[in-house]
Protein backbone atom coordinates (compact mmCIF):
# COMPACT_ATOMS: atom_id res chain seq x y z
CA UNK A 1 0.00 0.00 0.00
CA UNK A 2 1.78 3.53 -1.22
CA UNK A 3 1.73 6.59 1.43
CA UNK A 4 -1.46 8.47 -0.39
CA UNK A 5 -3.54 5.30 0.38
CA UNK A 6 -2.86 5.07 3.94
CA UNK A 7 -3.08 9.28 4.71
CA UNK A 8 -6.21 9.00 3.12
CA UNK A 9 -7.63 6.50 5.55
CA UNK A 10 -5.93 8.27 8.75
CA UNK A 11 -7.52 11.50 7.85
CA UNK A 12 -11.04 9.91 7.27
CA UNK A 13 -10.64 7.68 10.27
CA UNK A 14 -9.52 11.26 11.73
CA UNK A 15 -12.50 13.14 10.63
CA UNK A 16 -15.36 10.70 12.02
CA UNK A 17 -13.74 11.11 15.57
CA UNK A 18 -13.31 14.82 15.23
CA UNK A 19 -16.83 14.78 13.91
CA UNK A 20 -17.98 12.99 16.78
CA UNK A 21 -16.76 15.22 19.63
CA UNK A 22 -13.90 13.27 20.82
CA UNK A 23 -10.56 15.03 22.39
CA UNK A 24 -7.60 16.55 20.36
CA UNK A 25 -5.38 13.94 21.85
CA UNK A 26 -7.53 10.99 20.72
CA UNK A 27 -7.32 12.30 17.13
CA UNK A 28 -3.83 12.82 17.11
CA UNK A 29 -2.60 9.35 18.42
CA UNK A 30 -5.33 7.44 16.64
CA UNK A 31 -3.51 9.10 13.29
CA UNK A 32 -0.19 8.58 14.10
CA UNK A 33 -1.12 4.85 15.28
CA UNK A 34 -2.89 4.06 11.94
CA UNK A 35 0.42 5.65 9.81
CA UNK A 36 2.49 3.87 11.88
CA UNK A 37 0.91 0.59 11.84
CA UNK A 38 1.35 0.89 8.19
CA UNK A 39 5.22 1.98 8.54
CA UNK A 40 4.71 5.17 7.12
CA UNK A 41 6.33 8.14 8.85
CA UNK A 42 3.46 11.09 9.93
CA UNK A 43 3.11 14.39 10.94
CA UNK A 44 -0.66 15.81 12.01
CA UNK A 45 -2.28 19.06 14.13
CA UNK A 46 -5.59 18.96 14.97
CA UNK A 47 -7.79 21.97 16.35
CA UNK A 48 -11.47 21.15 16.76
CA UNK A 49 -12.48 22.94 13.50
CA UNK A 50 -10.30 20.88 10.89
CA UNK A 51 -6.54 19.23 10.72
CA UNK A 52 -4.01 18.72 8.49
CA UNK A 53 -1.79 15.56 8.04
CA UNK A 54 1.61 15.16 6.53
CA UNK A 55 2.49 11.60 5.82
CA UNK A 56 6.34 10.64 4.48
CA UNK A 57 6.89 7.23 3.36
CA UNK A 58 10.57 5.80 2.91
CA UNK A 59 11.35 7.02 -0.22
CA UNK A 60 10.82 10.31 0.70
CA UNK A 61 7.68 11.20 -1.08
CA UNK A 62 5.50 13.87 0.97
CA UNK A 63 1.71 13.70 0.98
CA UNK A 64 -0.53 16.84 2.85
CA UNK A 65 -3.74 16.58 3.52
CA UNK A 66 -6.18 19.44 4.94
CA UNK A 67 -9.61 18.46 6.06
CA UNK A 68 -12.25 21.24 7.50
CA UNK A 69 -14.91 19.94 10.18
CA UNK A 70 -17.95 21.76 9.65
CA UNK A 71 -20.57 19.49 11.51
CA UNK A 72 -19.51 18.44 15.06
CA UNK A 73 -22.00 16.63 17.05
CA UNK A 74 -21.57 13.87 20.12
CA UNK A 75 -21.26 10.36 19.13
CA UNK A 76 -19.45 8.35 22.25
CA UNK A 77 -20.24 5.17 20.39
CA UNK A 78 -18.85 6.05 16.83
CA UNK A 79 -15.79 7.53 18.71
CA UNK A 80 -15.21 4.14 20.66
CA UNK A 81 -15.52 2.19 17.44
CA UNK A 82 -12.95 3.92 15.48
CA UNK A 83 -10.33 3.88 18.58
CA UNK A 84 -11.14 0.04 18.35
CA UNK A 85 -10.31 -0.15 14.65
CA UNK A 86 -7.09 1.62 14.49
CA UNK A 87 -5.85 -0.33 17.35
CA UNK A 88 -6.95 -3.72 15.29
CA UNK A 89 -4.69 -2.09 12.55
CA UNK A 90 -1.60 -2.58 14.78
CA UNK A 91 -2.19 -6.88 14.37
CA UNK A 92 -3.39 -6.91 11.84
CA UNK A 93 -3.25 -4.96 8.56
CA UNK A 94 -5.99 -4.03 5.97
CA UNK A 95 -6.05 -4.08 3.34
CA UNK A 96 -7.28 -0.28 1.31
CA UNK A 97 -10.68 -0.58 0.51
CA UNK A 98 -11.56 -3.07 3.39
CA UNK A 99 -10.36 -0.08 5.87
CA UNK A 100 -12.43 2.11 3.66
CA UNK A 101 -15.53 -0.15 3.61
CA UNK A 102 -14.86 -0.35 7.74
CA UNK A 103 -14.67 3.07 7.99
CA UNK A 104 -17.56 4.06 6.14
CA UNK A 105 -19.48 1.18 8.03
CA UNK A 106 -18.91 3.21 11.02
CA UNK A 107 -19.59 6.55 9.62
CA UNK A 108 -23.11 5.59 8.53
CA UNK A 109 -24.19 3.30 11.60
CA UNK A 110 -27.11 4.49 12.96
CA UNK A 111 -27.52 3.19 16.57
CA UNK A 112 -30.94 4.52 18.30
CA UNK A 113 -33.17 5.07 16.02
CA UNK A 114 -34.71 8.41 15.86
CA UNK A 115 -38.22 7.46 17.82
CA UNK A 116 -35.71 6.03 20.54
CA UNK A 117 -34.00 8.95 20.86
CA UNK A 118 -36.83 11.85 20.84
CA UNK A 119 -38.45 10.05 23.47
CA UNK A 120 -35.56 9.45 25.83
CA UNK A 121 -35.05 13.49 25.62
CA UNK A 122 -38.13 13.55 26.86
CA UNK A 123 -37.03 10.98 30.00
CA UNK A 124 -33.85 13.52 30.31
CA UNK A 125 -36.23 16.61 30.95
CA UNK A 126 -38.74 13.99 32.86
CA UNK A 127 -36.41 12.91 35.48
CA UNK A 128 -34.32 16.27 36.02
CA UNK A 129 -37.40 18.17 36.31
CA UNK A 130 -38.75 15.85 39.13
CA UNK A 131 -35.11 15.50 40.67
CA UNK A 132 -35.19 19.20 41.27
CA UNK A 133 -38.01 19.10 43.14
CA UNK A 134 -41.12 19.45 40.58
CA UNK A 135 -44.09 18.09 40.80
CA UNK A 136 -45.38 15.11 38.62
CA UNK A 137 -47.19 17.85 36.25
CA UNK A 138 -44.34 19.59 35.78
CA UNK A 139 -42.08 16.63 34.61
CA UNK A 140 -44.66 15.51 32.34
CA UNK A 141 -44.37 19.03 30.84
CA UNK A 142 -41.05 19.09 30.96
CA UNK A 143 -41.58 15.85 28.95
CA UNK A 144 -43.61 17.02 26.28
CA UNK A 145 -41.43 20.59 25.34
CA UNK A 146 -38.22 18.42 25.41
CA UNK A 147 -39.51 16.32 23.18
CA UNK A 148 -40.54 18.80 20.69
CA UNK A 149 -37.28 21.68 21.04
CA UNK A 150 -35.20 18.17 20.28
CA UNK A 151 -37.35 18.07 17.43
CA UNK A 152 -36.96 21.22 15.98
CA UNK A 153 -33.38 21.66 16.39
CA UNK A 154 -32.78 18.54 14.49
CA UNK A 155 -35.04 20.22 12.35
CA UNK A 156 -33.17 23.17 12.07
CA UNK A 157 -29.74 21.59 11.82
CA UNK A 158 -30.78 19.52 9.19
CA UNK A 159 -30.79 23.08 6.98
CA UNK A 160 -27.35 23.68 8.43
CA UNK A 161 -27.60 26.94 10.21
CA UNK A 162 -25.27 28.28 12.49
CA UNK A 163 -24.94 26.54 15.49
CA UNK A 164 -26.05 29.21 18.19
CA UNK A 165 -29.49 30.00 16.26
CA UNK A 166 -30.21 26.47 17.68
CA UNK A 167 -29.36 26.94 20.94
CA UNK A 168 -30.93 30.54 20.89
CA UNK A 169 -34.36 29.17 19.30
CA UNK A 170 -34.39 26.13 21.35
CA UNK A 171 -33.98 28.08 24.78
CA UNK A 172 -36.59 30.46 23.49
CA UNK A 173 -39.41 27.98 22.43
CA UNK A 174 -38.59 26.55 26.61
CA UNK A 175 -39.40 30.12 27.99
CA UNK A 176 -42.22 30.71 25.66
CA UNK A 177 -44.21 27.50 26.35
CA UNK A 178 -43.38 27.31 30.25
CA UNK A 179 -44.38 30.74 30.48
CA UNK A 180 -47.25 29.96 28.22
CA UNK A 181 -48.28 27.35 30.35
CA UNK A 182 -47.44 29.15 33.16
CA UNK A 183 -50.46 31.04 32.67
CA UNK A 184 -52.81 28.43 32.01
CA UNK A 185 -52.73 26.36 34.73
CA UNK A 186 -51.58 28.23 38.16
CA UNK A 187 -49.98 25.23 40.11
CA UNK A 188 -47.31 24.87 37.65
CA UNK A 189 -43.78 26.04 38.64
CA UNK A 190 -42.50 27.20 35.27
CA UNK A 191 -38.55 27.74 36.63
CA UNK A 192 -38.85 23.38 37.36
CA UNK A 193 -40.15 23.40 33.75
CA UNK A 194 -37.50 25.02 32.56
CA UNK A 195 -34.33 23.95 34.30
CA UNK A 196 -35.78 20.15 33.66
CA UNK A 197 -36.36 20.89 29.57
CA UNK A 198 -33.19 23.02 29.03
CA UNK A 199 -31.05 19.84 30.41
CA UNK A 200 -30.67 18.97 26.88
CA UNK A 201 -29.34 21.31 26.08
CA UNK A 202 -26.57 21.93 28.15
CA UNK A 203 -22.75 22.34 26.73
CA UNK A 204 -21.08 19.55 29.17
CA UNK A 205 -19.62 17.77 26.59
CA UNK A 206 -17.47 20.84 25.44
CA UNK A 207 -16.90 22.12 28.87
CA UNK A 208 -15.42 18.73 29.93
CA UNK A 209 -13.60 18.06 26.72
CA UNK A 210 -11.86 21.52 26.79
CA UNK A 211 -10.57 20.71 30.38
CA UNK A 212 -9.34 17.46 29.53
CA UNK A 213 -7.49 19.04 25.86
CA UNK A 214 -5.31 21.59 28.02
CA UNK A 215 -4.72 18.90 30.97
CA UNK A 216 -2.90 17.46 28.10
CA UNK A 217 -1.37 20.45 26.53
CA UNK A 218 -3.69 21.17 23.50
CA UNK A 219 -4.19 24.74 24.49
CA UNK A 220 -5.61 26.53 21.69
CA UNK A 221 -8.16 23.42 21.06
CA UNK A 222 -9.38 23.91 24.65
CA UNK A 223 -10.09 27.51 24.24
CA UNK A 224 -12.07 27.01 21.54
CA UNK A 225 -13.84 24.83 22.87
CA UNK A 226 -14.56 26.48 26.26
CA UNK A 227 -15.68 29.38 24.06
CA UNK A 228 -17.88 26.99 22.41
CA UNK A 229 -19.50 26.15 25.47
CA UNK A 230 -19.72 29.46 26.59
CA UNK A 231 -21.71 30.73 23.87
CA UNK A 232 -23.73 27.97 23.55
CA UNK A 233 -24.73 28.73 27.42
CA UNK A 234 -25.16 32.27 26.39
CA UNK A 235 -27.05 31.44 23.61
CA UNK A 236 -29.47 29.25 25.73
CA UNK A 237 -29.44 31.61 28.62
CA UNK A 238 -30.40 34.83 26.07
CA UNK A 239 -33.44 32.51 24.77
CA UNK A 240 -35.12 32.05 28.12
CA UNK A 241 -34.09 35.36 29.21
CA UNK A 242 -35.91 36.75 26.02
CA UNK A 243 -39.08 34.15 26.99
CA UNK A 244 -39.15 35.73 30.45
CA UNK A 245 -39.31 39.12 29.80
CA UNK A 246 -42.20 39.06 27.36
CA UNK A 247 -43.82 37.50 30.38
CA UNK A 248 -42.95 40.48 32.62
CA UNK A 249 -44.04 42.75 30.30
CA UNK A 250 -47.14 40.91 29.46
CA UNK A 251 -48.36 41.05 32.87
CA UNK B 1 -33.74 5.90 46.89
CA UNK B 2 -36.01 8.09 45.21
CA UNK B 3 -33.88 10.02 43.92
CA UNK B 4 -30.97 7.48 43.20
CA UNK B 5 -33.68 6.25 40.52
CA UNK B 6 -34.70 9.31 38.93
CA UNK B 7 -31.08 10.14 38.80
CA UNK B 8 -30.81 7.59 37.32
CA UNK B 9 -33.46 7.69 34.49
CA UNK B 10 -32.17 11.08 33.37
CA UNK B 11 -28.02 9.57 32.79
CA UNK B 12 -29.65 6.53 30.90
CA UNK B 13 -32.03 8.56 28.74
CA UNK B 14 -29.17 11.03 28.37
CA UNK B 15 -26.57 8.28 27.36
CA UNK B 16 -29.06 7.10 24.76
CA UNK B 17 -28.73 10.61 23.40
CA UNK B 18 -24.90 10.48 22.80
CA UNK B 19 -25.19 7.05 21.50
CA UNK B 20 -23.73 4.15 24.07
CA UNK B 21 -23.69 1.05 22.96
CA UNK B 22 -26.40 -0.85 24.52
CA UNK B 23 -24.86 -3.21 27.38
CA UNK B 24 -22.73 -0.29 28.61
CA UNK B 25 -25.76 2.45 29.48
CA UNK B 26 -27.33 0.45 32.45
CA UNK B 27 -23.73 1.50 33.67
CA UNK B 28 -23.39 4.76 32.64
CA UNK B 29 -26.78 5.40 34.38
CA UNK B 30 -25.99 4.36 37.89
CA UNK B 31 -22.86 6.03 37.45
CA UNK B 32 -25.65 9.30 37.11
CA UNK B 33 -27.33 8.22 40.40
CA UNK B 34 -23.70 7.61 42.38
CA UNK B 35 -22.70 11.25 41.62
CA UNK B 36 -26.12 12.82 42.72
CA UNK B 37 -25.97 10.83 45.53
CA UNK B 38 -22.31 11.54 46.62
CA UNK B 39 -23.19 15.21 46.08
CA UNK B 40 -26.32 15.40 48.05
CA UNK B 41 -24.62 13.92 51.08
CA UNK B 42 -21.60 16.03 51.36
CA UNK B 43 -23.80 18.72 50.20
CA UNK B 44 -26.08 18.41 53.11
CA UNK B 45 -23.06 17.80 55.68
CA UNK B 46 -20.96 20.85 54.36
CA UNK B 47 -23.77 23.29 52.51
CA UNK B 48 -21.22 24.39 50.11
CA UNK B 49 -22.25 23.62 46.65
CA UNK B 50 -18.93 23.82 44.56
CA UNK B 51 -16.93 21.90 46.93
CA UNK B 52 -19.81 19.12 46.62
CA UNK B 53 -20.26 18.87 42.73
CA UNK B 54 -16.32 18.70 43.05
CA UNK B 55 -15.86 15.74 45.75
CA UNK B 56 -19.19 13.88 43.20
CA UNK B 57 -17.46 14.30 39.89
CA UNK B 58 -14.41 12.41 41.75
CA UNK B 59 -16.70 10.13 42.71
CA UNK B 60 -17.81 9.67 39.07
CA UNK B 61 -14.49 10.10 37.96
CA UNK B 62 -13.36 7.10 39.74
CA UNK B 63 -15.95 4.87 38.63
CA UNK B 64 -15.91 5.38 35.42
CA UNK B 65 -12.33 4.80 35.17
CA UNK B 66 -13.24 1.32 37.00
CA UNK B 67 -16.10 0.59 34.78
CA UNK B 68 -13.80 0.85 31.76
CA UNK B 69 -11.02 -1.27 33.41
CA UNK B 70 -13.77 -3.95 33.63
CA UNK B 71 -15.96 -3.08 30.63
CA UNK B 72 -12.93 -2.56 28.29
CA UNK B 73 -13.88 0.89 27.17
CA UNK B 74 -12.79 3.96 27.17
CA UNK B 75 -13.68 6.10 30.35
CA UNK B 76 -15.90 9.13 29.03
CA UNK B 77 -18.26 6.58 27.92
CA UNK B 78 -19.54 6.62 32.02
CA UNK B 79 -18.25 9.71 33.20
CA UNK B 80 -20.03 11.76 30.42
CA UNK B 81 -23.51 10.96 31.22
CA UNK B 82 -22.50 10.38 34.66
CA UNK B 83 -22.11 14.65 35.57
CA UNK B 84 -25.69 14.95 33.72
CA UNK B 85 -27.08 15.30 37.48
CA UNK B 86 -24.32 17.54 38.60
CA UNK B 87 -24.75 20.34 35.60
CA UNK B 88 -25.30 23.89 37.03
CA UNK B 89 -29.01 24.05 35.78
CA UNK B 90 -30.66 25.41 38.38
CA UNK B 91 -27.78 28.47 39.33
CA UNK B 92 -27.85 28.74 35.00
CA UNK B 93 -31.10 29.70 35.64
CA UNK B 94 -31.52 31.44 38.17
CA UNK B 95 -28.56 34.05 37.01
CA UNK B 96 -30.87 34.29 33.52
CA UNK B 97 -33.41 35.21 36.01
CA UNK B 98 -31.67 37.24 37.95
CA UNK B 99 -30.66 39.28 35.12
CA UNK B 100 -34.26 39.77 33.56
CA UNK B 101 -35.66 40.98 36.98
CA UNK B 102 -32.41 43.68 36.98
CA UNK B 103 -31.13 42.37 40.58
CA UNK B 104 -27.20 42.29 38.95
CA UNK B 105 -25.41 42.42 41.84
CA UNK B 106 -27.46 38.50 42.79
CA UNK B 107 -26.56 37.51 38.95
CA UNK B 108 -23.37 38.17 39.69
CA UNK B 109 -23.64 36.38 42.66
CA UNK B 110 -25.25 33.14 40.98
CA UNK B 111 -23.33 33.56 37.32
CA UNK B 112 -19.86 33.20 39.73
CA UNK B 113 -21.22 30.00 41.28
CA UNK B 114 -22.46 28.70 38.01
CA UNK B 115 -18.52 29.17 36.56
CA UNK B 116 -17.17 27.72 39.54
CA UNK B 117 -19.74 24.57 39.71
CA UNK B 118 -18.83 23.83 35.92
CA UNK B 119 -15.21 24.20 36.67
CA UNK B 120 -15.48 21.72 39.17
CA UNK B 121 -17.07 19.30 37.55
CA UNK B 122 -14.54 19.46 34.61
CA UNK B 123 -11.67 19.30 37.63
CA UNK B 124 -13.10 16.38 39.33
CA UNK B 125 -13.72 14.09 36.83
CA UNK B 126 -9.96 14.68 35.24
CA UNK B 127 -8.07 14.80 38.16
CA UNK B 128 -9.72 11.22 39.44
CA UNK B 129 -8.80 9.88 35.83
CA UNK B 130 -5.26 11.15 35.71
CA UNK B 131 -4.99 9.62 39.57
CA UNK B 132 -6.28 6.78 38.20
CA UNK B 133 -3.93 6.53 35.05
CA UNK B 134 -0.93 7.31 37.46
CA UNK B 135 -1.11 4.95 40.00
CA UNK B 136 -2.09 2.18 37.03
CA UNK B 137 0.92 3.04 35.00
CA UNK B 138 3.03 2.48 38.33
CA UNK B 139 1.65 -0.17 39.16
CA UNK B 140 2.60 -1.60 35.96
CA UNK B 141 6.02 -0.82 35.78
CA UNK B 142 6.64 -1.82 39.69
CA UNK B 143 5.38 -5.47 38.25
CA UNK B 144 7.25 -5.46 35.44
CA UNK B 145 10.78 -4.32 37.27
CA UNK B 146 12.60 -7.32 38.60
CA UNK B 147 12.74 -7.57 41.82
CA UNK B 148 15.38 -7.92 44.25
CA UNK B 149 15.06 -10.30 47.46
CA UNK B 150 17.65 -10.24 50.19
Amino acid sequence: MNAKEVMEIASFAGEILLSSGAEIFRVEDTITRICNSYGVECECFVMPTGFSTTVRNKNGEVYTTVKRIKNRSVDLHRVEMVNTFSRGLMEERASYKEAMDKLNSIKNMPYFSYRVQLVSAGFVALGFTKLFGGSFVDAFLAFLISMFIFYVKDFIQQYGFFQFLEFFISGLIVGLFSVIIGKLFANVSIDKVIIGAIMTLVPGVAITNGIKDALYGDFISSFARLIEATFIAIAIGLGVGVALILQISWV
Amino acid sequence: MMEFLLAFLGSFAGAILFNIERKNLIWAGICGGISWIVFKIIYIQTDRVVFSTFVAAVACGIYSEAMARRCKTPAFVFSIPGIYPLVPGITAYTTVRAIVDGRLVFAANKGLETIGTAGAIAFGVMLASTVFKFVYKVNEKYKNKPRFTS
